[in-house]
């Protein structure tokens, strides 16, 4: 990587970042098309830690949701604590435990009474997951296939404990009626501008810490272990630590989305940790191109985007998912790098 | 000890589920060294032929059987001809590609099938429940089982006693000796495949009855039969007869204790942790790289 690249890509990246922050302009302030935007970006974010963690790394994290929806679960009952309880129990129980029977605030939920926590707790209760996935599989040298097998199944089993857990995660309906989240004097309302901007705000500094580690001296190493991992490892590093230190960032990156993502929707659902989001987030890096966190955020932004243009209709829905299928099975068949490989490879030459 | 026999039993009805399931899925691995994530989307496919023929033709469970194994074989075979082939070279993205296949077919059940739920009945001459061992036992489980013990012996037959076997096993073990010795290998990677999704399409027409069939039911079974294939190993068939009965056993005696879900995290734990210390899985001599 040269410097003349280098500074292309800050570049580019700054005036992709930059015209997201026009968009509630161009918009008119629609609160409709503003609050949809903000969605949109969170799930773009979302596609950046895939791409961190699969592009970069070569980890198939078929389970990224996950991470996301810990995030997303995180910001939630913390908000959650702070609305003035319709059925209350003793000392303000969240409604959905009054209606389980549960008497008293289970242990777990007590510290999230402190919003800084809850932020705190989005980011580290994915990153530990991460931490504790990678010293069991990804440092045991158990590679490819048999990481996205587990991945996955630990996605399948989170999802099925929050659903089986309704006492104290409000299971299928997940936890709703949520207090806007409140910093200061501002107000974050999910339909008003200002949200969009924290979220675009919170975006571009993440991308670009992200891009900055992509293209430091760990970021190398991340790529190498992707290209050969034998050979990094006969180079005397530890492959192991590498990967798990690229999951947790990623993971790291996916509770920040989720934790966004919470703010936008206004409440928590297990369909934010389950099998179709994993696989649209691999849809997404795949289509946009994984090898590039831009790509990758891009293509999150446009696949969403057509979906939440034609979800008015279910049959519309429907087919735009069997589109979808169709051109990834294409893109995997002939545009490995995805749409931002393509264009690599015709415009900058 | 009656409750002893009565987990034991339910947990034999599992193993023969994830047996079945898990069968195609560990011959395809175990010789192409692809991961099929459509797999759970043909058992899906298979409910739906074996729901169609039923009600649109009256045809009994046990008749359809053949036209179901026949139907999926050819998509699996034109599957593997059309996508699979082009990618042996990078494995990796196989999982995408047989992701989106998956997609593909849940979503073309979706929009001509519909999403609702559908039911198969049980033939009615196994509607009944007989006594084993003291226990009241379904007799279309007892079937399942047995079905699941005769499919486990054609495959072992079909593999170890004829010469497609002779063949298959000898791409397994090594590619390139075998096309030297005149063996084609396109064919064999594309009749394992049509083969195993053959087979996932049968199990699918079996379990319906027990469940309903819905476009999303293959996800569920894949990762069952994804667990069993990680912890036998692919090496062997024995491997993949031996950990759906462990699966089996111990997620039936953990679901007693706690309930199915807490069974499933369990069992998935553990998994990870034999995983963590036996890497290439618990039936394996060599180690395949």
């Amino acid at each position: 990587m040269n410097k003349k690249n280098y500074q292309k890509d800050f570049f580019i990246y700054g005036v992709a970042c930059f015209a997201l922050f026009f968009v509630p302009l161009i918009l008119g302030n629609d609160p409709f098309y503003i609050n949809k935007s903000s969605t949109y970006i969170c799930l773009g974010l979302l596609a950046v830690s895939l791409s961190l963690s699969w592009g970069y790394t070569g980890i198939l994290n078929l389970g990224n949701a996950v991470f996301f929806g810990l995030g997303s679960y995180c910001m939630a009952m913390s908000l959650k604590l702070k609305t003035d309880a319709v059925h209350t129990g003793s000392g303000g129980l969240p409604d959905f435990m009054v209606w389980n029977n549960v008497k008293t605030l289970p242990w777990f939920w007590e510290p999230f009474h402190s919003l800084t926590f809850g932020v705190f707790a989005g980011i580290f209760v994915p990153v530990l997951l991460a931490l504790a996935l990678g010293f069991s599989i990804l440092r045991g040298r158990i590679a490819g296939v048999y990481v996205a097998i587990i991945t996955l199944a630990v996605l399948l089993v989170v999802y099925l404990l929050i659903m089986d857990q309704q006492r104290y995660t409000g299971g299928f309906n997940g936890i709703t009626d949520l207090v806007t989240l409140k910093v200061g004097i501002l107000e974050f309302d999910a339909y008003h501008p200002a949200t969009y901007y924290l979220i675009t705000i919170v975006m571009t500094i993440v991308l670009f810490i992200t891009l900055l580690i992509t293209k430091s001296r760990a970021g190398l190493i991340f790529q190498a272990i992707r290209d050969d991992e034998n050979r990094v490892r006969f180079l005397g590093y530890d492959v192991g630590n590498y990967k798990t230190a690229a999951m947790c960032l990623s993971a790291a990156i996916a509770g920040i989305a989720g934790m966004l993502y919470t703010i936008v929707m206004e409440f928590a659902s297990p369909t934010f940790l389950a099998v179709p989001l994993s696989l649209s987030i691999v849809i997404w890096c795949a289509v946009g191109g994984r090898q590039s966190l831009l790509g990758s955020f891009l293509g999150a932004i446009v696949i969403t985007a057509g979906q939440g243009f034609l979800s008015e209709s279910e049959t519309f829905l429907h087919t735009w998912t069997l589109v979808m299928g169709f051109v990834f099975v294409l893109s995997v068949l002939f545009l490995p790098k995805g749409l931002a490989g393509f264009f690599e490879k015709y415009f900058k030459k | 000890m009656d409750f002893f026999i009565s987990q034991f039993i339910s947990g034999l009805s599992m193993t023969s589920i994830l047996l079945m399931i898990s069968l195609g899925l560990a011959i395809i691995y175990g010789t192409t060294g692809v991961i099929n994530m459509a797999h759970g989307e043909f058992v899906m496919i298979g409910a739906y032929t074996s729901w169609f023929l039923q009600t649109t033709f009256g045809m009994g469970l046990l008749v359809s059987i053949i036209p179901i194994f026949l139907i999926t074989a050819l998509m699996g075979f034109l599957i593997e001809r059309i996508v699979i082939r082009h990618l042996y070279n990078r494995l990796l993205d196989t999982i995408l590609a047989t992701w989106g296949i998956g997609v593909l077919l849940q979503q073309f059940i979706r929009l001509t099938v519909g999403s609702e739920l559908k039911y198969l009945k049980i033939p009615s001459f196994m509607a009944e429940s007989m006594t084993l061992f003291g226990q009241e036992v379904s007799i279309y489980r007892v079937f399942i089982f047995v079905f699941a013990i005769l499919t486990f012996f054609v495959a072992w037959f079909i593999i170890f006693k004829t010469s497609f076997g002779i063949r298959l096993r000898a791409v397994t073990q090594n590619k390139d000796i075998a096309s030297c010795f005149g063996i084609n290998s396109g064919v064999v990677y594309s009749s394992t495949f049509a083969f195993g999704t053959g087979i996932a399409a049968v199990a699918g027409a079996f379990i319906a009855p027990l469940k309903s069939i819905s476009p999303d039911m293959g996800t569920n079974y894949i990762i069952d039969a994804f667990m069993v294939v990680v912890l036998g190993g692919v090496e062997s068939l024995i491997g993949t007869a031996a950990s759906s009965l462990i699966i089996g056993e111990t997620s039936s005696f953990l679901a007693s204790f706690s309930n199915d879900t807490l069974a499933k995290a369990l069992v998935l734990l553990m998994i990870i942790i034999i995983l963590r210390i036996k890497p290439q899985g618990l039936f394996t001599k060599r180690t395949r790289s």
